[in-house]
């Protein structure tokens, strides 16, 4: 909604950008337009014009006077003219609208005019030529009848003298006829044309010719000179050349008028540019105003940052503070962790402990030391007499084979109780070792150790021993031929006793087969090693896989879900893992670990 | 009385004389003049009005070119009394040559166009001459590539009616006829002409020939009514419509039977002469104009003489002499 309004608002700003250049441009344009030079110009053309109109007047009294026989420059100046005209007429300068019509009619009267002028010299130049040429004449044929005249002798011109005397008479008539025109004169030539028709008959045959030729051509003389005066006088009073002035007068009047429309402009101008300078005066203050509003509103932004920061800051502290309780907790529940870690394998090795100690006591309380005090009570109730005792008595004659045995089964008890003591004394040491492994994780790291894998699973096997033996378990050993390799051993011995432990209970209730486990020592790759234990017992259900590490999950009763959970994590310290697989409950599971092989010879 | 008869005639004779004075004073400051150069015109327009010039589909159906009645080896003209048009019949009026015509000042014998140009538009589209139309000869000539280029080098808007007229005409003012002899006479060479050459032009003059047949052109510089001193269409009978000259432009009676007076450039090679043909020779043309023009009766001696002069007139073209 606010995008397309402000869409709408950028286009009409655009527009109005717009609008008010265009319209200074125009307004610009209006009044910068400088005709001046054009109508300059075309006044130019004009004065040329007028110009050759009055050289082409004055090239026609030039041939009117007969002062030349060339025409060329009666034709030349009309062409000049005509080239002038059109380029004139191509150019474009400003009409008072009101005006235009005055104008087109100004220009037809001129073409009309010069049309007109340029007609009449056309049949000035045809008249004017053959009445020159036969003025010209006129002399030759007056001669041509003399030379016939001339050829009588004194009488016979005698008889022709007023013939001659009237064709003389008519001859000078037509001579002064061309400089002075008149009807009188028109009058006395035609006269004169009767008498020479009439003298014509009376002379002799070989004058005919002459006279008639003579007579033809004052005839045209006649005829020729009132149409060349009249046509002088037309071209005279064609008026081209006021014509012309009348162009200028309207271009001087156009001129003006551009003038005063350009002032008009310049005005619209100037009111054009203070109002543009107005707006931007008024743009500029509240441009000015959006500043301070801006810088308002920027100080109270960096206030509310300030706050903003503090708050932050506190908040960050109730972090910390939270954190480090938490941290706290979680160490007390770590150390509780470990704590049970350490007692459930305590517990483990304590059970061995126990057990040790158990059989201890029963073979303390079944010794045949008792025997022992028996035959010396004996012998104490016949001090007086041992040696008949020994010699007669029934039961003394006994007593020294008696004794015999006796040392003998002391002997072996001696030997079954100190074995067992020192089973006893490895276990105290193993328990010894866990706390001290604890007190080792408390430094939080790993002692690493050559380990001879298959004696660190043999000694897990014997803290296992008596519980195995206990519940009848086999256990198969496949041990590949594995070099030292360095590794933690007691979180080693702690994951193998755990899962020994474990495959031994999973085997508990088995009853219709031998309980047998499996421990197999491999090498998987180069890399790494792998230990797997492998029982026949209740297996896993598939929905207890993914649980079955997880800190708390147990099946047993008097379990407490913490022994696979510390083997995987302690796996995952010593940079190894612990997976577990079965076929399914009743078939059976094993438990694999895999740890990184690191010969013990070369420690990288 | 005889007396004052020859003082009158001397005075009359000075008059004339005065008259003709300041011709004869300057002897090459004549009333007629030598031939101009050779205007310098773009040549792609001149090379293209020169093909133009020989294109026959300017004509409607491909017969005619410009120079099939314009022959250029032949004085510019054809040598028929009346040519023929793109339909195998012959025009009303006779040729009048392509040389030098550029120096009359209008065209056509009754001088009904001003330009080059416009004369070139009417022939073009005469029922009689080449009786095509200006959209079908750009047609065409638009068809052709070669033309569609000649064109765009020439004028910026290619193939125009105007540019096709204009190109004809540009060429056309390029048609002169220089150095004739009698030019060269009249630049100075007077020794050029023999004696009755120069007596010829004598007659020429002293007849009134140069009245009328005058200036740059020896003629085309104005009218002239047909039969000033006696009636030539009556005597030659039969009038037909191209007679009647300039009166079929203004219908008036003035005009009637006035021509534009033809150049006399090259007239020994433009036979036969007049408009309607009907002089086959100079001898019947020179005999026809003193009759009817000059109403004069020359001797045979002046009329060989003037002929002699009027062959001086031939001027040259590409080098040769017409």
């Amino acid at each position: 909604m606010t995008l397309s309004r402000r869409r709408a608002g950028q286009v009409l700003l655009g527009l109005m950008t717009l609008l008010l250049a265009s319209t200074l441009v125009f307004l610009y344009l209006k009044s910068s337009r400088d005709q001046t030079a054009t109508y300059t110009q075309s006044r130019d053309l004009i004065r040329q014009l007028q110009q050759l109109n009055a050289q082409w007047d004055s090239e026609v009294l030039k041939a009117r006077i007969a002062l030349t026989h060339n025409y060329d420059p009666l034709v030349a100046p009309l062409q000049e003219m005509t080239r002038i005209w059109a380029d004139l007429e191509n150019r474009d300068f400003y009409h008072d609208p009101a005006d235009l019509p005055g104008w087109q009619a100004n220009r037809e009267a001129y073409q009309a005019a010069i049309q007109e002028k340029a007609r009449l010299v056309d049949q000035f130049k045809s008249h004017n030529a053959v009445l020159r040429n036969s003025l010209a004449f006129l002399p030759t044929a007056e001669d041509d009848i003399q030379a016939q005249f001339n050829r009588y002798d004194d009488e016979g011109r005698l008889q022709l003298h007023d013939v001659a005397t009237d064709t003389y008479d008519l001859l000078l008539s037509s001579l002064e006829f061309a400089q002075v025109t008149s009807d009188d004169r028109a009058a006395d030539i035609l006269v004169g044309l009767g008498k020479l028709a009439i003298n014509k008959e009376r002379l002799p045959p070989e004058f005919q010719g002459p006279v008639e030729i003579l007579s033809n051509h004052i005839s045209l003389i006649l005829r020729e000179q009132p149409v060349v005066n009249g046509l002088l006088d037309r071209i005279a009073a064609v008026p081209v050349a006021e014509r012309l002035d009348d162009l200028t007068t309207h271009l001087n009047q156009d001129q003006q008028a551009a003038d005063l429309v350009d002032h008009q402009y310049h005005r619209y101008l100037l009111i054009f540019s203070t109002l543009l300078v107005g707006l931007l005066l008024y743009l500029a203050m509240r441009l000015l105003r959006s500043f301070a509003e801006i810088n308002r509103v920027n100080r109270a932004l960096q206030a509310a940052n300030e706050t903003l920061e503090q708050r932050v800051e506190r908040r960050t502290q109730q972090l910390k503070d939270a954190q480090s309780e938490l941290l706290d907790s979680a160490r007390q529940a770590g150390m509780a962790e470990i704590a049970t870690n350490v007692l459930h394998n305590v517990g483990n090795v304590l059970n061995s402990v126990n057990i040790s100690a158990d059989l201890v006591t029963r073979k303390l309380r079944s010794s045949k030391a008792l025997g022992l005090g028996r035959a010396v009570q004996l012998i104490n109730e016949r001090q007086g007499d041992l040696g008949t005792f020994f010699t007669e008595d029934e039961k003394g004659k006994l007593l020294p084979g008696y004794l015999n045995q006796l040392v003998d089964a002391i002997a072996l008890e001696q030997q079954g109780m100190t074995d067992e003591l020192a089973q006893l004394s490895k276990s105290v040491d193993h328990i010894k070792d866990i706390v001290a492994t604890q007190q080792h994780y408390a430094g939080a790291s790993t002692l690493k150790e050559p380990v001879h894998i298959s004696a660190l699973m043999d000694d897990a096997l014997r803290m296992n021993a008596g519980a195995l033996s206990r519940h009848n378990v086999t256990v198969v050993k496949h041990y590949a031929q594995v070099p030292e390799i360095l590794a933690d051993k007691h979180r080693l011995l702690l994951i193998m006793v755990n899962l020994i432990s474990n495959a031994k209970y999973a085997m508990s209730n088995l009853v219709d087969r031998p309980r047998q486990m499996t421990l197999t020592v491999q090498p998987r790759d180069d890399a790494t090693l792998q230990i797997s234990v492998k029982d026949d017992g209740e297996g896993i259900p598939a929905e207890n896989m993914t649980r079955i590490f997880t800190h708390g999950f147990t099946t047993r009763k008097e379990g407490h879900g913490f022994g696979l959970h510390s083997c995987a994590l302690a796996a995952v310290e010593m940079n190894g893992q612990l997976t577990a697989h079965s076929d399914g409950p009743g078939l059976g599971a094993m438990f694999t670990l895999t740890i990184p092989m690191v010969l013990a010879g070369n420690p990288t | 009385m005889n007396e004052v008869l020859t003082c009158r005639f001397g005075v009359v004779f000075m008059l004339c004389l005065g008259l003709g004075m300041p011709l004869m004073a300057a002897p090459l400051d004549e009333a007629l003049k030598p031939l101009p150069a050779v205007p310098m015109l773009d040549p792609a327009k001149v090379e293209l009005g020169r093909q133009l010039f020989n294109e026959p589909r300017l004509s409607v159906n491909n017969t005619l070119s410009c120079a099939s009645c314009h022959r250029l080896e032949s004085g510019g003209a054809d040598n028929k009394p009346f040519s023929i048009g793109f339909d195998g019949k012959p025009v009303d009026i006779n040729t009048p040559s392509v040389f030098n015509a550029s120096l009359n000042f209008k065209q056509f014998w009754n001088g009904r166009v001003d330009t080059l140009e416009a004369q070139i538009q009417q022939v073009v589209i005469s029922p009689v001459e080449m009786g095509s139309d200006w959209k079908t000869v750009v047609q065409n000539l638009s068809a052709l590539p070669a033309y569609q280029a000649a064109f765009q080098r020439a004028y910026p808007d290619g193939v125009t009616a105007a540019n096709v007229q204009n190109a004809l005409a540009t060429y056309e003012r390029t048609l002169l006829t220089p150095n004739s002899r009698f030019d060269q006479y009249l630049l100075g060479n007077t020794d050029i002409f023999t004696i009755q050459e120069k007596y010829g032009y004598q007659r020429f003059k002293d007849y009134g020939c140069i009245a009328c047949h005058q200036g740059i052109n020896i003629g085309g510089n104005m009218f002239q009514k047909f039969g000033v001193m006696g009636d030539y269409f009556k005597a030659r009978g039969k009038t037909v419509e191209s007679d009647l000259g300039r009166y079929l432009l203004t219908q008036d009676e003035e005009d009637r039977h006035v021509f534009k007076v033809p150049s006399l450039r090259n007239v020994a090679a433009t036979a036969p002469y007049f408009h309607d043909a009907s002089a086959k020779t100079l001898e019947e043309a020179v005999d026809v104009m003193f009759k009817y023009q000059l109403g004069r009766n020359p001797s045979q001696e002046d009329k060989d003489l003037i002929i002699q002069f009027l062959k001086t007139l031939s001027g040259e073209w590409a080098g040769k002499p017409l």
